[in-house]
């Protein structure tokens, strides 16, 4: 095999990781990889990256992946959200906000109350009470053990009790005298003596033992959730395969579904080539006894081979081309092993932990153990065995000490050796060889210029897929911040890193083949949120390994939201959310058709957003017969009959009213710059208010001095982008160039007595941001429906430069707008003049100040 | 003034951003986080409307990049540059490094931009803060290269060369090093090209003295500059070459070999397989005694025992007269063949099957089994199986026949491989088979006895 003739200069340092002195190779940008040294004397200029660059270009031909396939049966549930656990205020977080989970409400226990949590703190008054809201929320789950402990001691049926103990309490008679009140709180209300005794002897057990209990097992719980929140890397290798079919028009899609993702589907997908895939028929399945975590599939000497990946098994199939018609029974199984094909539990002592989430599509490895388990291997020396055969074993991480519950395996282009590879580092072993020996492959440190706090997150093998494009000694290792390209014949210096600045965790990769032969092999880089990267790759024979071009970003599942069809606000927003979701593979670019079939079906499934509802005490569904006698008069009818029997109009005649306690109000929002303007000037009182808002936003002194630097810079771009002409003042508003030629999001609904406003805000923004806030703008959520809903996100950025602008969107204000603008403009420029202001004139399009800054007005440097 | 000052508070400030990054548990730190805090606004402080805007457009940005639309991500860029007017210090001190990134990558690959613009702008951004002055330059000169304008890269190293700022840090010193050994580089390519020059003057001409002269002026300078950096540990390939060349045309051969044996062995560099092929190289050109070129592959060996110098490194030993040579030239092929990179190659089947017969025929079956004890588990499924010989005869035939001898030796009569390449009807390599089967038959390491 070749090997590079010539590598790129690399600093080679050894040390942990973030160290500090070494100069970081990684400010380097993207295009310098794609810079090669000229071997000997470099011919004349020749500019050849842009021109790679739109031959590399992908083009998606939907604005991103449609759905194949309809949504499965069990309803769709988004599961634990960052605001679910998060908060983020109080006066010390300000500056830096911090993850906070607060049980203290509900817990009296006070090490449970004050415990710092994995590094993030709570803070001693509680503002997010998660426990009592869990209490609320999900009381049958809190109350039911209890209650099941505590069967013996109530009645549920309506008889009399006939047992002389005195232990005995009936329910129906505690929640007759509960009755549909809410005590909880209210100091009027009734209670009965049995309810006090119930309350007196009930309450240690009931406030004590089941808040702390709760709130420990609560509190583990949320730790686990946030850690899944933050990185689930149960998933990585991604659990979505094609198997070849017999011909190259029709294959199968082997994935999980079900809530439980333990029933494996195959799906027959025929592929016409510049048609859309189709899915034929409905997939054949097997159910599994766990979680399906990854599914790969290889085709080794001709022959299709598919593995699976759980949380304690491994499985290997040959694929059957009868799968895909649901008929299981040719499937047959190479591993002499139980039905349904999950070869036998790995025999460790220590059953692992639930946090153990190790294993490769190829080698898998539990706890410090790495096992070479059946698996489809890319040699085919490797023997398909029932047995799982121990390649590594070792009780610490491989390079610095870290709780690494992860390890990861794969092969390199010598059969006989495996990587093994965990949080810290990767390392080469021999199967065969003597346990203990290895070389490291890459290290978490200063050798490939880690940062600190940088882990890998994947290993690949690469060179399994096309020996002809790259060398076949190339392992991918991604770490949250960068993609590493190592040569096993040259282990610890990267031969290419890359920032990906992926927006989740990267667990999923695939080298594809190249378009054509000759050209640079894409890789696909999939994120935990669907995120989609390209890369090309080239360097074959004697060349090093380098991108091709700029990497690129596919359209990820999100992006297709304008393909749908538009809904009502409610479903639009459920789907969006789904869209977001985290995905477990990835997404295929699909059929526009199959759009609205899975559209329906996702919404037939009664959405189930978390409705606050009163909490009450009437269980009485417990109680059958206390039911029927539920159905009682109401309102009118209830007043009526109570008139009639002379008797109190009691609160539960009137049945549940609809809603017996408001709605928690939400939260304050932060200070509303605009109101209080509003309100100043409503006051008359707006020239204080602009006092106050300058003496708040005054900038250092040495503003004027960086003001030079932007505006130098800025010119370098306009030059590029040919608007220089539109920061004069005298161009006219409605310039045809200002628009955008590219259809960027718009602020969705904008009327057209909106428009005007549009345009005469932009007279005042300085025009090179003025696409960015139409952008920001689109991007904002829009508050609510009100009228200024759409210039409300203006408001915010152009009102520390003290545009004038926000009145004359109001659609009250404007009769007056002439003449109140132009006061205003006029207290702009004078308070600007008494103090160094961040209203920086140049920006203001007023006329006594365009002719301070000539230079705006022509092109600079001559270009 | 400002600005300096700004800087030598940014070695305090620093730690204070690695706080602001928040790490779980395990010493991990999630690059998403902030999003996700992001998304919570119970209590604290919303963000201002400036870092609103602001990392709003870099995420314009960073996505339009990601896009190719490169109009647009200049557009943006534009308003970009309001972030070195933030009031926050952390991040007007972050600026530059992520505006020059940025922008440099816009500019590159901006089907208007041009070599000028992305010269202005680099110059100006080199001048924005003091931290970033040399590695702005070094990429400018990089760029400048890319585009074959050496005379302007040269001058941009120059200027960067001289540069100081403070006391002389070890990440400056480096840096500063990694400049100058570009600068050599360059220096290398003018030479190299009065070298051209050279080689089509006449010795007696007139001007073949001045441009000889130039020439080592030349060299001298580059050495100068290329000789701090290639002792620094590292992978400086281009620079080694490029020294070594120079030193071996005026005859400095023991420069050289010293430069070269440094690069190879110093444990500070890593294990690069370019140094050993470098060194190899040299000594061939030396016509250096065997012994001494065997002792270099060896470690290569060692190293990369799948590299294509392994087929010459056998050849070498083959020709030794060692016996532990002799052994290890069976090693070695055997080694190269192990790779999944090196399954179809001819030459190393042909010297297999070759060698493994003279072994044999010099009575080492011992060292053939000890080879083959290792492999026999694997081997015949990785190269000999039925789908392998289908293949393989279906592709090239010469190779299926080298690899039916090898087999044949090794695994006997009956594998499978060798069946079907003896049971094929080949007009032209009907003796060919017939030979193979015979030299099976006589040499098989699976019926020693007969």
């Amino acid at each position: 095999m070749d090997f590079p003739s010539s590598l790129r200069p690399t600093l080679f340092m050894t040390g942990p990781l973030g160290l500090s002195n070494v100069p970081d190779m990684s400010f380097m940008c993207s295009w310098r990889d794609t810079l090669t040294l000229p071997e000997s004397l470099p011919k004349n200029s020749e500019n050849g990256a842009p021109h790679l660059s739109t031959v590399l270009l992908w083009e998606p031909e939907t604005p991103g992946p449609l759905p194949l396939l309809p949504p499965g049966p069990d309803p769709w549930d988004p599961g634990v959200t960052a605001q679910d656990l998060l908060f983020r205020g109080g006066f010390p977080f300000r500056r830096k906000p911090q993850a906070v989970l607060d049980v203290t409400e509900q817990v009296s226990n006070p090490t449970v109350g004050s415990a710092v949590w994995r590094g993030l703190c709570t803070v001693t008054r509680p503002p997010f009470p998660q426990l009592s809201r869990f209490l609320w929320d999900h009381g049958d789950i809190a109350f039911a053990p209890l209650g099941k402990l505590m069967l013996e001691n109530f009645k549920l049926e309506g008889a009399r009790s006939r047992s002389k103990k005195k232990t005995v309490v009936s329910v129906k008679r505690l929640l007759q005298d509960l009755g549909g009140h809410q005590p909880w709180g209210c100091p009027w209300a009734f209670l009965s003596f049995r309810q006090r005794r119930f309350s007196i002897l009930g309450g240690p057990v009931l406030g004590k033992s089941v808040a702390s209990l709760l709130g420990e097992l609560l509190y583990e719980e949320l730790a686990t959730r946030w850690e899944q929140l933050l990185l689930d890397d149960a998933f990585t290798g991604g659990a979505l395969a094609w198997v070849p079919g017999r011909t190259a028009q029709v294959g199968q899609l082997v994935y999980p579904v079900g809530g439980a993702l333990d029933k494996l589907c195959f799906q027959e997908v025929s592929l016409t080539p510049g048609g859309d895939p189709q899915a034929l028929g409905d997939p054949g399945h097997i159910q599994l006894r766990g979680p399906v975590r990854q599914v790969v599939t290889r085709t080794v000497q001709g022959e299709s081979l598919l593995a699976v990946r759980s949380d304690y098994h491994c499985a290997l199939w040959k694929p059957s081309p009868a799968w895909g018609a649901g008929c299981l029974q040719p499937f047959r199984s190479r591993l002499s092993v139980d039905p349904p094909g999950w070869v036998m539990p790995l025999s460790c002592e220590n059953p692992p932990p639930l946090e153990t989430a190790p294993q490769n599509h190829s080698p898998c490895s539990l706890r410090n153990v790495s096992w070479a388990p059946p698996r489809p291997s890319p040699h085919p020396c490797w023997p398909v065995s029932p047995r799982l055969q121990q390649v590594y074993k070792d009780p610490e991480t491989l390079v610095f000490c870290d709780p690494s519950p992860w390890r990861w395996a794969d092969f390199t282009a010598h059969p006989r050796v495996l990587t093994v590879g965990d949080r810290t580092g990767v390392k080469m072993i021999d199967a065969q060889g003597p346990p203990g020996c290895g070389l490291l492959l890459f290290r978490g440190g200063a050798e490939a210029s880690c940062q600190k706090g940088e882990r890998v997150l994947l290993t690949q093998y690469l060179g399994e897929c096309s020996p002809e494009s790259l060398h076949p000694t190339l392992h991918l290792i991604c770490t949250q911040f960068s993609l590493y390209l190592v040569d096993e014949r040259l282990p610890l210096v990267p031969m290419l890193k890359w920032n990906h600045d992926l927006p989740s965790a990267p667990l999923w990769a695939q080298l594809l083949p190249p378009p054509r032969p000759g050209c640079p092999q894409p890789l696909l880089l999939g994120g935990q949120g669907g995120h989609l990267q390209l890369l090309h790759l080239t360097g074959e024979g004697a060349s090093a390994p380098r991108l091709a071009g700029p990497p690129q970003s596919l359209p990820s599942s999100s992006d297709s939201l304008s393909a749908f069809p538009l809904l009502e606000p409610k479903s639009q927003w459920r789907l969006q959310e789904r869209l977001k979701a985290p995905t477990i593979a990835s997404w295929t670019p699909q059929a526009t058709a199959c759009c609205s079939r899975w559209l329906k079906a996702l919404l037939k499934v009664p959405p189930a957003p978390p409705v606050w509802a009163a909490p009450t005490f009437s269980h009485r569904r417990l109680l059958g017969r206390m039911e029927q006698r539920e159905v009682e008069p109401k309102g009118p009818e209830a007043l009526r009959a109570a008139m009639a029997e002379g008797r109190l109009l009691r609160r539960r005649d009137l049945g549940s009213l609809p809603s017996a306690e408001p709605p928690p109000t939400p939260e304050p929002g932060p200070e509303d710059e605009l109101s209080t303007r509003l309100e100043a000037a409503w006051e008359g009182q707006l020239a204080t208010w602009w006092e106050r808002q300058q003496g708040r936003s005054s900038g250092p002194g040495r503003q004027p001095k960086r003001r030079k630097r932007r505006t130098q810079l800025s010119s370098t771009f306009s030059s590029l982008s040919g608007r220089l002409d539109l920061s004069d003042a005298t161009s006219p508003p409605h310039s045809p160039d200002r628009a955008s030629p590219e259809a960027r999001p718009r602020p969705p609904v904008t009327p057209p007595s909106q428009e005007s406003t549009q345009e005469l805000w932009a007279r005042d923004v300085p025009s090179e941001r003025q696409q960015t806030l139409r952008d920001y703008m689109a991007r904002l959520p829009l508050q609510g429906d009100t009228p200024q809903g759409v210039s409300l996100p203006l408001s915010q950025t152009s009102s520390i430069r003290a545009t004038p602008s926000r009145p004359q969107t109001l659609p009250d204000g404007t009769a007056e707008l002439p003449p109140r603008r132009n006061t205003l403009r006029g207290a702009t420029v004078s308070s600007s003049q008494t103090s160094s202001i961040r209203a920086t004139p140049s920006r203001q399009q007023a006329p006594v100040l365009s002719g301070s800054q000539p230079h705006r007005k022509k092109p600079r440097m001559g270009f | 003034m400002s600005d300096f000052s700004e800087e030598l508070i940014r070695s305090k400030t620093e730690d204070d951003k690695e706080e602001s990054c928040v790490f779980s548990g395990t010493g991990m730190s999630f690059p998403w986080l902030q999003k996700h805090i992001g998304t919570v606004e119970t209590g604290g402080k919303k963000e201002k409307d400036f870092a609103q805007t602001t990392s709003a457009c870099l995420g314009f940005i960073q996505e339009a990049l990601l896009k190719h639309q490169w109009q647009q991500a200049a557009d943006y860029m534009h308003s970009y540059f309001q972030i070195l007017e933030d009031s926050d210090s952390h991040k007007r001190q972050a600026a530059p490094e992520i505006i020059w990134k940025l922008g440099s990558e816009i500019l590159f690959y901006h089907p208007k931009s041009s070599v000028e613009t992305f010269n202005t702008f680099a110059d100006r951004m080199k001048n924005i803060g003091v931290m970033n002055y040399l590695k702005i330059s070094l990429q400018h000169a990089l760029y400048l290269l890319h585009h074959g304008m050496l005379e302007d890269a040269n001058r941009n190293l120059s200027h960067a060369e001289t540069w100081r700022y403070g006391e002389k840090s070890s990440s400056q010193e480096v840096l500063i090093n990694l400049i100058q050994a570009y600068k050599g580089l360059l220096q290398y390519y003018t030479w190299s090209k009065k070298k051209m020059e050279l080689s089509t003057l006449d010795e007696d001409d007139y001007a073949y003295n001045t441009a000889s002269q130039n020439m080592f002026d030349h060299s001298w300078k580059t050495s100068v500059n290329l000789r701090a950096l290639i002792q620094t540990p590292g992978v400086w390939d281009p620079f080694v070459k490029s020294y070594v060349e120079m030193l071996e045309f005026y005859g400095d051969q023991d420069g050289a070999r010293e430069v070269l044996t440094n690069y190879a062995y110093d444990e500070k560099f890593p294990s690069n397989p370019n140094a050993h092929i470098y060194l190899y190289n040299f000594l061939k050109r030396e016509k250096a005694p065997r012994e001494k070129l065997i002792s270099v592959l060896k470690i290569l060996y060692q190293i990369v025992p799948s590299h294509k110098l392994m087929l010459e490194f056998h050849r070498l030993l083959r020709k030794s007269e060692k016996e532990d040579h002799h052994k290890l030239g069976l090693e070695v092929l055997f080694g190269v063949l192990d790779f999944a990179g090196c399954t179809k190659n001819i030459t190393a089947w042909k010297y297999l099957a070759k060698y493994l017969r003279q072994t044999l025929m010099g009575n080492h079956l011992a060292w053939v089994q000890e080879e083959w004890k290792t492999r026999k588990n694997w081997w015949p499924s990785f190269h000999f199986s039925s789908f392998w010989a289908k293949s393989d005869w279906k592709e090239d035939k010469a190779l299926a026949c080298e690899k039916a001898l090898v087999a044949g030796i090794l695994l006997g009569k009956g594998c499978r491989y060798f069946r079907f390449i003896s049971k094929q009807d080949d007009q032209v390599l009907r003796k060919k088979i017939k030979q193979i089967k015979k030299s099976v038959k006589k040499h098989s390491v699976v019926n020693p006895g007969l």
